[in-house]
């Protein structure tokens, strides 16, 4: 069947909008997150052109921050910030204890895997909250030019 | 009350898919009938359109706010900004039937104005078969 529209040489394809600004979720602790979080990332780093098997990487990264940020809330809910910039997103996880960064990443230790949130994160570095009540966690994914691997291991 | 869900970001059109994304993901935890989840989606990016549209014409694009809570059956959202408020638009490109269509879709509509003086629009759904309580303790 002949479909001219489609056919047309004068069709235009518009590339994908990206996600503009900060985007800032905030979570009940429990089985909210998970979906909620991995729909979110996928879409910011589809719409900022991230390699699908980064965007795959991605998803497991935040599959492992939902399975293991629950017990390190500070008070039932947890904060997620998510800012693209260019080749990279910045995936800040707040309303954490003091202490719950560091046993965030610990608890993301998976026998004969390692650790899941060290091995898909390029760089990570931890905060204190700006409140002085406990700190935040902000994991580095990048997936411009420089491959995702490069900042693997670094702290 | 502290929302289940609070979503953040710029009041921007290629925001609002993120938005309807969002809920997507939460009707699928909440296991929510296909065509209930549409019509909250639909009544959802309704008032986040409103946002785009008219809360910061003529300047920078401020925040939109999108709140969900699940409690005794019932989905309640609010959509906020921090615009003038919720006014005829005379010269909208629009045909005026945003407003119309979430009432027709939502059990109740709320507008009115936070403690902060932002403006909300507020909306509740009954989740019929899926009314839990999300709050994990």
């Amino acid at each position: 069947m002949t479909d001219e529209l489609h056919d047309s040489p004068a069709r235009v394809r518009l590339p994908p909008q990206p996600v503009i600004g900060p985007v800032t979720l905030h979570v009940a602790s429990g089985p909210l997150i998970a979906p909620v979080l991995s729909r979110v990332v996928s879409m910011i780093l589809a719409r900022a052109d991230c390699p699908v098997d980064r965007l795959d990487e991605a998803l497991i990264l935040c599959d492992a921050l939902a399975a293991h940020v629950p017990p390190h809330s500070r008070d039932g809910h947890i904060s997620f910030r998510i800012d693209a910039r260019a080749g990279t997103i910045e995936l800040r996880v707040a309303e954490l204890g003091h202490g719950g960064a560091s046993g965030l990443i610990a608890d993301a230790e998976l026998p004969d895997v390692g650790n899941v949130i060290e091995h898909f994160s390029s760089s990570r570095r931890i905060e204190p909250a700006a409140d002085g009540t406990g700190e935040e966690l902000v994991l580095d994914l990048r997936f411009g030019s420089a491959s995702p691997a490069d900042g693997r291991g670094s702290a | 009350m502290t929302p289940d869900l609070q979503l953040s970001l710029p009041a921007r059109a290629e925001n609002i898919a993120l938005v309807r994304h969002a809920f997507g993901a939460l009707g699928d935890a909440l296991a929510l009938d296909e065509q209930l989840l549409t019509d909250i989606r639909l009544a959802i990016t309704e008032a986040c359109s409103n946002v785009v549209v008219h809360a910061y014409a003529g300047r920078e694009p401020g925040p939109l706010e999108v709140d969900a809570t699940v409690r005794d059956g019932m989905l309640s959202v609010i959509v906020r900004d921090e615009g003038p408020g919720i006014m005829p638009h005379p010269g909208s490109p629009g045909l005026g039937l945003g407003l119309p269509l979430i009432a027709s879709l939502a059990e109740s509509v709320e507008l009115g104005r936070d403690e902060l003086d932002r403006t909300e629009v507020r909306m509740a759904f009954a989740l019929s078969g899926a009314g839990t309580d999300h709050r994990h303790t």
